[in-house]
């Protein structure tokens, strides 16, 4: 997978004595070690790791662990969604249910579970759910499958765009307190905020 | 390790005195004079306002009494539970999205994590009817607010230019226009002037010098996931510890559950809940300042056999007419780094294409707003919104600081089909559940349509190469319309109710329009006139 990025030098993590303690706590938190899964279940897990790696477009297994512990954390506490269509269940039965439909249906398309299928056919059973139309089984009555992809990438992808390591490979100067940004105009950077190689410095 | 939350919190705060429970009321068994809920913008100007004329005010706020140092951080993450999480069914063709982007929990409401614009409505978003014969004329007309609006940016020390191109108020602004701005708003300055289109730099709550204590803004960004400097307004740290030094008892974490009333019918006491315990607090006069979600939702839950379609509900229109903001975000990508993450977020803006215009083949208008954007937010519109995942979003936000954007504030016309009522699923106070539904209008689409192209003008006159446009919403506004009529509306031009006249609604659920900009200013300008009014009254007797 491409990890092409525009601020190889960069580590937003080096700033790090730059920022308040709690900002600190928080994003430190994000590297692990994770406690184990207080929610999911084995299975879940394995699914859902393939699952993240597909939709975060992502294969390192310490930035999917962070991922994981997310959603358990979420799936865990009582605290609301948001908003929720009136038609769907909760988020924790939407995607409880939803992992077992996308096992019943990659084995009526392909023959054998999502665990044990080839990437592409992962990836085309992920593809089709997004566009509803994952091979047809009863458990698609009440688990809406656009829903539950919808769902999945909605808290995969916060997690995954919160993680340090990505915030320096897409060149995210990240946070600024106490210090802040003084040189916000066009073509200008804070002497420590992310450049390319070879760039101005203005 | 386990995620823990840093802070202890109180939940009863009067002058000197914070405690962790409700034993040690200051104004407990008493009778006040004003009880407000909500503790948001309208709920931190009331209950600042009524305080400091010297009424006994308690005011109770279902979130907590946030610390910005210990509480808010520099994430995007963590800000979400700053907002309003507990879930609200949304249903309809274009179901609204709920939490960090609409709703705030916690003293302070939306103003925590709002963007700050502060603008004022012109004078024809009053008088919608009459200048295009759609939706209502509000009661009021932008000469009633104009004080209000005056006496707001005064006391907050509103930053802004010092002359505008568009609206009644021209400028000047108390505090010295923010400069510089940041380079997403310059290059959409450069891409209006390209066009011909007048633009400004946005008046904005952020301080651009000292002022109060409060130190001015150091671009940090984070407007959205609570400001730590102080340098942004919110009523959390300006009118709300103001309030309790003239007296009045802010109750946290304390959710009103139904509000009670008499056999005359008038509003005795409002029900709430802290801890897993009931408590009441009996007032003169109620004001219900909840979001436009949540007071609706109080008065139909607090129906009897007297009001069996909810309080203040003769006109059936409480929860009804329910308005939204359109908000699609537009982005172009430019071969210079635009950094959408650097200073206050929005800097620049243009309302050229506020006023109705009849060639356009829609009525009304909107503001376009240069609008910075984090990765987190920006990752998760492109992919649950715009259909983005896999390799196509990586690949995006890879060049992530190549993009500008500007987001629209379009107005949406009121309709009864679009509403708040009470669903069969209980929430974990035993309270049913909101359900809303809402859809855009023929007129709404047209105008986004129109917009989303102008947005893509002024980028592509940049520079810009049109990238993406995110369906987007903002702000809740107008379920319980104020009005002359008690059969068209639900309070009166001072947010009183037509038929209990001990009980006020004050939030943007009494807008009767929604306008095409920002609604915070107007939010809190309504709301320190109907303070003025309720002092008055209170002054000469019961009401």
């Amino acid at each position: 997978m491409s990890h092409y990025s525009h601020y190889p030098d960069y580590d937003v993590l080096s700033l790090i004595n730059e920022w308040d303690d709690h900002t600190k706590e928080i994003v430190l938190k994000r590297l692990g070690p994770f406690p184990e899964p207080q929610f999911l279940e084995e299975k879940e897990v394995k699914m859902l790791r393939l699952i993240a790696k597909h939709l975060c477009y992502e294969n390192r297994d310490d930035i999917i662990d962070w991922i994981i512990y997310f959603l358990d954390q979420r799936l865990k506490s009582n605290i609301g969604e948001h908003q929720r269509k009136s038609s769907l269940p909760q988020e924790k039965i939407l995607i409880r249910e939803g992992l077992k439909a996308t096992d019943e249906a990659t084995a009526q398309k392909y023959g054998k579970n999502f665990i044990s299928a080839e990437i592409k056919e992962q990836f085309e059973i992920l593809s089709s759910m997004q566009q509803g139309k994952a091979p047809m089984i009863p458990r698609w009555d009440s688990i809406l499958q656009k829903e539950l992809f919808d769902k999945l990438l909605d808290i995969m992808i916060s997690a995954y765009y919160s993680h340090p390591t990505i915030w320096s490979e897409i060149g995210y100067g990240g946070p600024a307190y106490p210090r802040g940004y003084y040189r916000i105009e066009l073509g200008w950077t804070d002497p420590w905020e992310p450049r390319r190689p070879g760039a101005d410095k203005k | 390790m386990e995620n823990k939350d840093p802070v202890q919190h109180n939940c009863d705060h009067y002058d000197g005195h914070r405690y962790k429970d409700m034993k040690h009321r200051k104004y407990g068994d008493k009778e006040v004079d004003v009880c407000i809920v909500g503790v948001g913008a309208s709920g931190g100007v009331l209950v600042y306002e009524l305080s400091k004329a010297g009424l006994d005010v308690v005011a109770i706020e279902a979130g907590p009494f946030w610390n910005p140092q210990s509480d808010f951080a520099s994430d995007e993450l963590h800000s979400y539970s700053l907002a309003w999480q507990d879930t609200r069914l949304s249903d309809g063709k274009d179901a609204i999205k709920f939490g960090h982007n609409n709703s705030g929990r916690g003293v302070g409401g939306g103003t925590v994590h709002f963007t700050a614009v502060f603008y004022r409505f012109h004078e024809n978003d009053f008088r919608v009817k009459s200048t295009d014969g759609v939706a209502e004329d509000w009661p009021i007309s932008y000469y009633d607010l104009e004080p209000y609006y005056q006496k707001i940016e005064n006391d907050i020390k509103v930053s802004g230019p010092k002359e505008l191109p568009w609206g009644t108020f021209r400028g000047p602004y108390p505090y010295p226009v923010r400069e510089p701005i940041s380079a997403n708003s310059q290059i959409f300055r450069e891409g209006c002037e390209i066009l011909g289109v007048r633009s400004s730099v946005v008046p904005l709550a952020i301080l651009s010098a000292p002022y109060d204590g409060r130190p001015p803004c150091t671009n940090r960004g984070f407007c959205n996931e609570g400001c730590m400097p102080n340098a942004k307004f919110t009523t959390l740290i300006q009118h709300v510890p103001k309030a309790i030094q003239h007296g009045a008892e802010i109750l946290t974490d304390s959710m009103v559950t139904r509000l009670l009333t008499d056999k005359n019918g008038k509003v005795t006491a409002v029900e709430f809940v802290h801890d897993g315990q009931l408590y009441r607090q009996k007032a003169k006069v109620v004001i219900v300042s909840a979001f436009s979600v949540e007071s609706p939702r109080l008065l139909l839950n607090s129906a009897t056999s007297q009001y069996p379609y909810g309080l203040a509900n003769r006109s059936g229109l409480v929860g009804k007419n329910l308005m939204v903001h359109s908000g699609h975000d537009v982005f172009a990508k430019f071969n210079e780094e635009i950094r959408l993450y650097k200073g206050t977020p929005v800097m620049a803006y243009t309302q050229e294409f506020y006023a109705s215009e009849p060639s356009r083949g829609f009525v009304r208008g909107y503001t376009l707003n240069a609008h910075g954007n984090r990765p987190v937010a920006l990752a998760k519109n492109l992919a649950v919104d715009g259909g983005y995942w896999g390799k196509g979003l990586r690949d995006v936000m890879l060049d992530f600081n190549f993009y500008a954007q500007v987001s629209l504030v379009g107005e949406v016309l009121p309709r009864e089909d679009n509403f708040i009522s009470l669903s069969n699923e209980k929430d974990e106070y035993g309270l049913p559940r909101p359900l809303i539904n809402f859809s855009y209008s023929e007129n709404d689409n047209k105008l986004i349509k129109d917009a989303v192209q102008k947005a893509n003008d002024i980028l592509s006159a940049r520079g810009g190469k049109p990238a993406f446009v995110i369906p987007d919403s903002g702000h809740v506004m107008g379920t319980c319309r104020m009005g002359l009529d008690p059969e068209k509306s639900v309070v009166n031009s001072f947010c009183q109710s037509h038929d209990i006249p001990n009980l006020f609604i004050c939030d943007s659920s009494v807008f009767v329009t929604s306008s095409g900009c920002n609604p915070t200013e107007t939010v809190m300008a309504i709301a320190a006139r109907t303070a003025d009014y309720l002092i008055d009254k209170m002054r000469q007797g019961p009401i």
